[in-house]
């Protein structure tokens, strides 16, 4: 039976000129598992808080919304707060009380629940989620991942037939993140709650999801059973992007635009679309070859250069008591590359960036910055026209009520004044911000924000740029084109120390990993490496090529392997003259056509 | 203290009121030994850390009235001495002695009550006064440490971009107002935030209850008949003056009428109940112990 059913739904913000949400029909059946997909801004927000009728934002409506037949605004409050639960992204703000138990019980209060049922039922709940070792604790000591797994289950506390979650894992890490969307996913399974959820990590969501919803500028771009949508949308390249690496990989090898005799043969399962690692590999294996096991290796780049950073034996702890956060780190940073230090949470990442940009101090070792000592630089000229840090949550650079005064603050020549005497201008900048200059920076798309911060901390002409998880809750597309501005810094001469859990990102951006385990540098490599040397902490594409191939780190590399053992590069094998016709003349840069 | 704070906290602090009411209002000396005797025996059978800062200010709050009775208060029939033309008496010099000891005991068992009373049991405590408060309070408790949290990561942010210009202090107040210009901003932006969720799980749509993890047992009410009674006999010892001990004109001695011997046994078993309690579990423990 059909739970939830949206018809000709259209949306307008108050004082928008063009609709947000425009003829968007939908249906969900109970149990259905349902994945939203599309770029910021295509209204897959919009989209869900239109379910919930206590979070419909002002606006002109049109179509209905039904649940279970009835209309969304004739419920009663009660059902209305009851049957339809609600998770959102940043899981710090949607606490409303200090202690764990009392935030469980928030909800229940308010329904005016007797104490003795409110004691079962969080009881109940605090088992189930494995909350009781930390229940009484004060909200602020949990991390990040338990946050969220709280607002998870004091919604859940309310028992809702429907659950709508709204990039719920965007600010975790990777084990935190998949954690909870198992929790999610066993949910669905075990209690055929019926789960909707927006969210950017679609390796994880897509082979749990029943049914996917894709939205382009506020109106249903596909819609259907999980496997047919992936088919189509692997069809068009924006859409791509954000798929798990074996669609990627499948579609890479299968599209028409590519060479005509690189195109997997018209085998029966043609078709066939991969989506888990463990389908790309029987896909990959069933089609290529593995005669060429790895690419060439290209010369390093950075061989001559000298170290931009040197770090020796560095010891930091918070307190005196407490453990050791850096136990001996060790690594250097050559002038000109990109250097992206991997690790799990807690394995001081994020504090080594702050020692690094003198925020804290070690209580031993040496820290050098170009050749200097880090103790040298006295009088805050560390950050003048030498190091500046992207903090992981943007916002926290922000001082001012629009993107203007925040730019002008920081010393940067905008376009509409003429005075570039050695200052920075907007125009120097590898992206453009002069749309978005009279918006309050808090009200920016996260990948706006990121944007606008990154202008900001460029303001100082640093020549080494320090970034925390930059990529943090940026879709796929974002993410792509923030790699790009980032590729484009490093070639104007800027060496850039990324930390970051995603390790997609840092397969295509690093020109040197590192892994850091409790405080020290396990590992240090070339990405491609550097990710085949792990089984486990390793991009999806890897996993896919893993034991096939040798020195696969990304997507790129995987497809470049199969093209180099596709029977089409191989003459030894026997193939058509025609194809072979085909691919020289691609190959000559020509077309057929230039030829008749 | 963790058999004390098994307790409801409606009782503890019913018995934390009654232990400084008497307390606070009597300066007879028996009054006083019982009640730092008892202070000091919660603290020490409860495991309470006093830190270094702690324990110089409760001796400089107890030093205080011991100096300064006798050089401003000249009551009192026993001169000691005479300093710049003023008498020093015995009798003023006891009288500080016993308000000295009044303070550091009334101190000690606020220490007491502060290491039992965590916020959240403080909060249980305001919701039977007023639930909406309760509420408030609480989400004010939760609002502090992210409001601070957030200010240290947004000073570290700037620091790493230089909003202080150079290493002065002109530089640090001018950055420090603009950091908390933008906090304020921050806080309502996240508020928003905190009212959707607060709307989407009902908040508002009618009568709330009001939950607490602490329930009224058993042993709540024989600690409470106990301590009302044992409080009983001690308020009837002060209103019929069963505790009154004169210090001027000289120093009396100390009453041995039935009322206030009753009085005396009353109030010392009030305020050693706690520390007996955790003695017992604790000795129960080991002997339950020793028979697995």
């Amino acid at each position: 039976m059909e739970i939830l059913s949206v018809e000709n739904l259209s949306f307008s913000y108050a004082g928008a000129s063009s609709p947000a949400l425009s003829d968007v029909s939908f249906s969900v059946k109970e149990g259905d598992f349902v994945a939203v997909i599309g770029a910021t801004g295509s209204g897959k927000t919009t989209f869900l808080r239109m379910l919930k009728r206590e979070l419909q934002p002002l606006g002109a409506l049109t179509g209905r919304i039904l649940y279970q037949g009835q209309e969304l605004s004739t419920l009663s409050p009660r059902d209305s707060a009851m049957k339809i639960g609600y998770v959102m992204q940043r899981p710090e703000q949607q606490i409303v009380t200090d202690r764990v138990w009392h935030e469980l019980a928030f909800g229940l209060e308010n329904l005016g629940m007797p104490q003795e049922q409110i004691r079962r039922r969080v009881a109940e709940m605090a088992s189930y989620f494995g909350i009781e070792g930390w229940f009484l604790k004060n909200v602020s000591e949990l991390s990040g991942g338990q946050k969220q797994l709280l607002n998870l289950a004091s919604v859940m506390v309310m028992k809702p037939d429907i659950l709508l979650l709204d990039e719920p894992t965007a600010q975790l890490d990777p084990i935190a993140a998949r954690d909870f969307l198992e929790t999610v996913a066993a949910l669905n399974r075990d209690l055929s709650l019926t789960v909707i959820i927006i969210e950017h990590r679609l390796e994880e969501v897509i082979p749990v999801a029943h049914k996917i919803l894709a939205l382009k500028d506020g109106r249903v771009f596909a819609a259907g059973e999980a496997h047919e949508t992936v088919k189509k949308l692997r069809e068009v390249p924006e859409m791509l992007v954000g798929l798990p690496a074996a669609v990627r990989i499948s579609a890479a090898l299968s599209k028409s635009c590519c060479p005509v005799g690189m195109r997997v043969s018209a085998a029966p399962e043609e078709n066939s679309c991969p989506i888990t690692v463990r389908e790309g590999r029987e896909w990959i294996r069933s089609r290529f070859g593995n005669q060429v096991k790895a690419l060439p290796v290209a010369p390093d780049r950075f061989a001559e250069a000298d170290n931009a950073v040197e770090v020796k034996d560095l010891y930091f702890r918070y307190t005196r008591d407490g453990r050791d956060v850096l136990n001996g780190l060790s690594f250097a940073v050559r002038t000109g590359e990109i250097f992206c230090l991997l690790g799990g949470n807690g394995s001081g990442k994020s504090t080594a960036l702050s020692v690094l940009s003198g925020i804290r101090r070690a209580y031993a070792g040496s820290v050098k910055i170009f050749g200097k000592k880090l103790q040298e630089y006295k009088n805050q000229s560390l950050y003048k026209e030498c190091v500046a840090l992207l903090p992981q949550d943007v916002q926290t650079v922000f001082l001012r009520n629009s993107v203007r005064e925040e730019l002008e603050d920081a010393g940067i020549v905008l376009p509409d004044k003429r005075q570039a005497n050695g200052r920075s201008s907007l125009s120097d900048l590898p992206f453009d911000l002069t749309g978005l200059l009279d918006r309050h920076p808090y009200d920016l798309s996260g990948g706006q924000q990121q944007l606008v911060a990154l202008a900001k901390v460029l303001a100082g002409k640093p020549k080494l740029l320090l970034l925390d998880e930059p990529t943090k809750g940026l879709d796929a597309d974002t993410k792509a084109r923030f790699l790009s501005y980032l590729k484009a810094l490093q070639k104007s001469g800027m060496t850039l120390v990324v930390v970051t859990h995603d390790t997609e990102f840092a397969a295509e951006a690093a020109d040197r990993c590192a892994l850091l385990f409790r405080g020290e540098t396990i590992s240090t490599a070339e990405p491609r490496a550097f990710f085949s040397g792990n089984s486990f902490y390793t991009t999806a594409a890897n996993r896919i090529a893993q034991g096939y191939y040798d020195l696969a780190a990304s997507v790129n590399d995987v497809v470049e392997l199969c093209r180099a053992n596709h029977p089409a590069q191989n003459p030894a094998q026997n193939l058509t003259p025609k194809t072979v016709q085909n691919a020289d003349l691609k190959s000559a840069g020509e077309t057929p056509e230039a030829r008749v | 203290m963790r058999d004390f704070e098994a307790y409801n906290p409606i009782t503890q602090f019913f018995y934390f009121a009654a232990v400084l009411i008497i307390g606070m209002f009597s300066v007879n000396p028996v009054i006083l030994g019982l009640s730092l005797f008892g202070a000091c025996a919660l603290l020490f059978f409860g495991k309470v850390r006093i830190s270094k800062g702690n324990c110089l200010f409760f001796v400089a709050m107890s030093l205080l009235p011991i100096l300064l009775n006798p050089l401003f208060d000249h009551h009192g029939d026993t001169i000691l001495f005479v300093l710049n033309d003023n008498p020093v008496t015995l009798e003023a010099v006891l009288y500080g002695i016993a308000s000295g000891v009044m303070i550091l005991a009334s101190l000690l068992w606020l220490k007491a009550f502060s290491a039992v009373m965590t916020s959240d049991r403080l909060l249980y405590l305001f919701s039977a006064v007023s639930p909406k408060l309760a509420l408030l309070l609480s989400m004010t408790l939760r609002y502090i440490p992210l409001f601070a949290a957030q200010t240290g990561k947004v000073q570290a942010a700037q620091k790493a971009i230089g909003l202080y210009k150079e290493d002065n202090v002109i530089d640090g107040v001018k950055g420090g107002a603009r950091v908390f210009s933008v906090m304020v901003t921050w806080a309502l932006e996240n508020g928003i935030i905190t009212a959707d969720s607060m709307e989407a799980r009902g908040y508002g749509i009618g009568r709330r209850t009001s939950f607490a993890i602490y329930r009224f047992r058993k042993k709540d009410v024989i600690f409470l008949l106990f301590s009302a009674v044992l409080f009983g006999l001690s308020l009837y010892a002060v209103i019929t003056g069963g505790y009154q001990f004169d210090y001027y004109p000289t120093v009396g001695t100390v009453s041995a009428s039935p009322v206030s011997v009753i009085g005396f046994v009353a109030f010392g078993l009030l305020s050693i109940l706690p520390s007996a309690i955790l003695l017992f579990e604790d000795i129960r423990w080991k002997y339950y112990q020793s028979k697995i």
